[in-house]
């Protein structure tokens, strides 16, 4: 056992310093992981171009290219060298079998799945559990430092209950390490594109090896279907992130509260009071004095209340509105008032009226001859549309001093205007006398 | 005297002795209208109105027998009496109408028809001379199938309305200008 130990320990120092050297062939997987996030149901896989060397591997994809289960799994691959895997496995062959991994073309033939498209061979889940930092998966990848490696061992049960996503989602990615840059290598010479995502291809060197380069680029894209490209991940160190505190540990005594109390019905454990609250209680003591009662005359409150409660007495009409008349204003509402006051007298004068004709008998100060004056007559209504009544409005100027003069029609009573008499044609009583007057026809 | 026409027993079959007579009037005879139109057809003028005028006095003398004074006998009554003896000889349905001063008489549903116009105007005047003792003249103003009119005047009227008749005048207009004439003298 102390044997295992030891080497466990030798083997931990080993991932250490690997894990401290950079990796210049992970550079091939550096822009796989914003590529994986690309529509293109044919999987691109960029290999840098072998005159530029990317220093250290950088996974930093934007944060839309991923769904949120997906960094969990993603920071692990820049620590860990091929070598680690062997170590791991040989002490326990029998108990950590690793699963067979999947065939790279299975998270190719899923491109709608949140998983990036990265052909990586995953260690074991229970190797993860033991040696990656269970805060470091819910983190976006990032360049990891020799500091930045903080080893935590947390239960495996608290770990199975965080990360179970991050469980399932492994297990649907080909996390292997051997293969991964013998595929690149081999997928890359197949495809023999550079990456559509890569901004780093060669500069050309002169006006024509770009025009040609720009034309070849547009007959590719013409043929395909343009993925949806996006920006090369940054490249150099990045400050660390602070990684995800562990769940603190229950409070005992909260669970056992909330075991005691019931859990039923709508009541809340917030909305129930506590044992400790409930356990202080202070009784008080008898009041002391003379015992007092209030008393309220009964007659009053019937004759000021005979209705309801909710209904309220409206004032007086003597009340309304009135004022008192030893109240003063207040000295600095005086001016306002007086101004108030010479406004409304202002007001109070009667703009010049309409004049309407009238009957001369409805005016009681008209002369019979049918005139009278303008200003001196009211507004007159009449309800008989058949009244010759006409309404002349006249604006008289301001200082005139003449009023107009209205004429009216006298008023008619009601007269035969013309008169029909009916001829009445002589209609002979007898025959004889018709026969006689048809006899004179044509007589001359 | 009763101022409803009361045709019963009008009419007397004597089927033993093979005649036909009228109350309170003579023998009568029953012939085919062909024949009569025939006889008239051949006849003169003057012949078919002789022979019209002496059917019109019969009637007019059993309306006397009826009416009694028939100078004051109305326009109702002499119609319904006189209508009701031509009914009985078989010419149709007598009508009277009123235009203005104008006598007009018609026959509705004769059947003479349009041949027998001359012997229907003759029936009337000689009604009129025996009943009401004036010599009138019935001028054929217009005929339809059904009904002809007969203007009573006198002579001068006749020939008058004969003249504006002859010359297209309508007999509605023949009957204005007739009636105006006469105001425009009185």
């Amino acid at each position: 056992m102390n044997q295992d130990v030891t080497r466990l320990e030798e083997l931990l120092a080993r991932v250490q310093r690997n894990a401290a050297r950079p990796r210049a062939a992970r550079a091939a997987f550096a822009p796989i992981a914003p590529m994986a996030a690309a529509p293109a149901p044919a999987p691109v896989v960029v290999s840098a171009p072998p005159a530029v060397v990317v220093p250290a591997p950088v996974f930093a994809p934007p944060a839309a290219a991923f769904s949120p289960p997906a960094p969990a799994f993603s920071p692990p691959a820049p620590a860990y060298t091929d070598s680690v895997d062997d170590l791991l496995a040989d002490p326990f062959p029998a108990s950590s079998a690793p699963p067979p991994p999947p065939a790279p073309t299975d998270a190719h033939d899923a491109p709608d799945e949140s998983v990036p498209l990265v052909a990586v061979a995953a260690p074991p889940a229970e190797h993860i559990s033991g040696v990656m930092p269970v805060a470091e998966l819910t983190e976006a990848p990032e360049e990891l430092l020799e500091d930045d490696i903080v080893e935590m061992s947390p239960p495996a049960v608290a770990v199975e209950a965080v990360v179970p996503a991050s469980r399932t989602a492994l297990d649907d990615v080909d996390l292997n390490f051997d293969d991964e840059d013998e595929d690149a290598t081999r997928q890359s010479a197949s495809d023999g594109e550079p990456p559509v995502s890569s901004s780093r291809s060669k500069i050309a060197g002169t006006m024509d090896e770009a025009l040609a380069r720009a034309a070849e680029q547009m007959e590719i894209q013409e043929g395909r279907e343009v993925p949806l490209k996006t920006p090369p991940p940054e490249s150099g160190p990045q400050a660390a992130m602070a990684p995800m505190p562990a769940p603190p540990a229950p409070d005992i005594d909260e669970l056992l509260e909330a075991d005691i109390l019931p859990v039923s019905g709508t009541s809340s454990p917030a909305s129930v009071p506590t044992t400790e609250q409930l356990g202080q209680t202070i009784d008080l003591e008898e009041a002391r004095g003379p015992r007092l009662e209030l008393d309220h005359p009964v007659a009053a409150s019937a004759a000021t209340a005979p209705a309801e409660e909710l209904e309220v007495t409206l004032p007086r009409r003597e009340f309304g509105g009135g004022y008192q008349d030893d109240l003063m204003p207040p000295p600095e509402a005086r001016q306002d008032l007086d101004a108030h006051l010479q406004r409304v007298g202002d007001e109070a004068i009667p703009p010049p009226p309409e004049s309407l004709a009238q009957y001369p008998s409805l005016q009681p100060s008209a002369s019979t001859s049918g005139t009278f004056a303008a200003s001196a007559s009211p507004s007159v209504t009449t309800e008989s549309p058949s009244e010759a009544v006409s309404m002349v409005t006249i604006e008289a100027p301001g200082g005139a001093e003449l009023s107009p003069e209205l004429l009216a029609r006298p008023e008619l009573g009601p007269s035969a205007v013309a008169k029909f008499i009916r001829a009445e044609p002589p209609r002979p009583s007898t025959f004889l006398e018709l026969l006689d007057a048809s006899l004179t026809l044509g007589r001359h | 005297m009763s101022t409803r026409f009361d045709p019963s027993y009008a009419l007397e079959f004597d089927l033993g002795r093979g005649q036909i007579r009228m109350a309170n009037a003579g023998e009568r005879l029953v012939v085919p209208i062909d024949a009569l139109l025939a006889l008239c057809h051949g006849a003169s003028e003057d012949a078919v109105r002789d022979f019209g005028r002496r059917l019109g006095t019969e009637a007019g003398r059993a309306l006397l027998g009826r009416l009694g004074d028939t100078g004051q006998a109305s326009l109702e009554a002499v119609v319904e009496h006189l209508g009701g003896e031509l009914a009985l000889m078989g010419l149709g349905s007598l009508g009277l109408e009123r235009w203005g001063t104008a006598l007009v008489l018609s026959f509705t549903h004769s059947p003479l028809g349009g041949a027998g116009d001359l012997l229907l105007g003759s029936v009337l005047e000689g009604a009129a001379q025996r009943t009401f003792g004036r010599d009138v003249v019935a001028t054929k103003l217009v005929r339809d199938a059904d009904q002809v009119r007969f203007l009573i005047t006198g002579h001068a009227g006749a020939e008058l309305a004969l003249g504006w008749l002859a010359s297209g005048v309508a007999w509605g207009d023949v009957l204005t200008r007739l009636v105006s004439a006469s105001r425009g003298v009185a």
